[in-house]
């Protein structure tokens, strides 16, 4: 009991620390599912075209990772929000 | 947009239901088929054809996207005979590719909109049996697409009478209407043919709730109302002024045509009639309608609906509309291909071939 006790004393979830842990991963994790969601398209379109046409690879994995941007965001506002 | 679309609708409940909707995949299969669009012979190789002798265009055709099927088939054919298999050949695989590319509701549709091709072949099976045409003279016009493959459709070009050609065909759902064919109604038994075709078409197409699939009809409904609108020129042409043979032939589920107004009026007072409609648009700038040939008119009909099917294409870009464009456009390209070929064999006028293709 004492010893839990101060263990949630020392890191409390809805602390300073614990907010800006859950921030960071609110902010991967929302940015995460969002740029898989847009590389799916893309992705299996690129496929497609590439299938057809062999020429296509290289444009076609540009555009596929352009989304990627949104995560790298996410990255970005996650490592601000915890320093 | 179609995530909401599925999100709002209600779930489907019976397990046909399912299979129908499933995950089709657009970009992938849209993709893949724009690509395959942009593979279409470009406008500016046709004038090049005209010039051409019948080995030449052969020559041509086998270094296009019809390598295979020429290469596959030079053994057993030559001349025109070869183009005109491997145009079969590859038309018949393109449409087997789709269907393999493609999936869930997407499938579904292309399968039922694809059955035109297995209707078309019973059609030449019969008409090639009525009048004795030899197994190869059939071989020639016959398009393995659909659940019919070309082992399947040469056994049965191979049989001696129509009667046992609508024998073979009794597991398919065209039996009960092939049963009535008694060697003296093919013309009843074609038109009907079409209809099922169409009715069976819309049936599957359904009530049009989503964006992509009220296009989907649309292009139906346009090809339909191409098909009435020529029909009714050549009839009217023709002279043919009873309302009841009119009404026979004409395919029930038009945009804007309206068969049953237009086909009592005499020829004058249709051609006005028409100009109420969109279709005018298309054919408007035809000097003397009265002494234009129906060949004219009729490519210019055909122009109107490829185009048609590309805007539309442009309106929903992840459906099944681009992969219908597709499909018209690879049609009018083999038709194009055969128009040349068949005109250079049998020694047509350039310019005459010229009228009759269409070249978007």
């Amino acid at each position: 009991m004492v010893e839990a006790a101060t263990v949630a004393a020392a890191a409390p979830i809805f602390g300073d620390a614990g907010l800006k842990a859950l921030g960071a991963a609110i902010a991967i994790a929302g940015t995460g599912i969002a740029s898989a969601w847009a590389e799916k398209d893309i992705g299996s379109a690129a496929i497609g075209a590439m299938a057809e046409n062999e020429a296509l690879f290289g444009k076609g994995l540009i555009l596929t990772v352009i989304p990627e941007t949104i995560v790298i965001f996410g990255l970005v506002v996650a490592l601000l929000v915890s320093s | 947009m179609r995530l909401l679309e599925r999100l709002r609708g209600k779930k489907p409940s019976k397990e046909s239901e399912k299979k129908k909707k499933g995950t089709s995949n657009y970009a992938y299969a849209v993709t893949r088929v724009r690509a395959m669009k942009s593979n279409l012979l470009p406008k500016e190789s046709y004038p090049r054809l005209l010039n051409m002798g019948i080995d030449e265009i052969t020559r041509f055709i086998q270094e296009s996207e019809y390598k295979n099927d020429v290469d596959e088939l030079a053994m057993k054919y030559s001349g025109g005979d070869l183009a005109e298999h491997a145009l079969n050949r590859n038309l018949a695989l393109t449409h087997d590719k789709l269907g393999r590319i493609t999936s869930g509701e997407l499938n579904y549709l292309i399968t039922a909109y694809l059955k035109r091709y297995e209707i078309l072949s019973i059609k030449t099976l019969l008409r090639g049996k009525l009048y004795n045409a030899s197994v190869e003279e059939i071989l020639e016009f016959l398009i393995a697409s659909g659940q019919f493959t070309y082992t399947f459709l040469s056994e049965l070009a191979a049989k001696a009478t129509y009667q046992e050609v609508v024998e073979s065909l009794k597991k398919t759902e065209y039996y009960p209407l092939l049963q009535k064919f008694d060697g003296t109604n093919l013309a009843d038994i074609e038109n009907e043919l079409d209809k099922m075709y169409y009715s069976s078409l819309f049936e599957a197409i359904g009530e049009p709730k989503s964006k992509d699939r009220k296009l989907f009809t649309r292009i139906v409904r346009l090809e339909v109302d191409v098909k009435n609108l020529s029909n009714l020129f050549r009839l009217k042409k023709a002279g043919v002024e009873q309302y009841d043979d009119i009404m026979s032939l004409m395919i029930e589920g038009g945009i804007e045509l309206k068969p049953a107004k237009l086909a009592s009026l005499p020829y004058d007072e249709f051609v006005n009639a028409l100009q109420k409609t969109q279709y005018w648009d298309a054919i408007s700038d035809v000097t003397d309608l009265d002494m234009a040939s129906l060949t004219i008119l009729e490519s210019k009909f055909t122009r109107y609906y490829l185009e048609s099917a590309t805007t539309f294409s442009h309106a929903s870009p992840l459906s099944i509309v681009p992969v219908m464009d597709y499909i018209i456009h690879k049609n009018n390209e083999v038709n194009n291909l055969r128009i040349i070929f068949r005109g250079k064999e049998t020694g047509l006028d350039d310019n005459l071939i010229k009228e009759q293709l269409v070249v978007i």
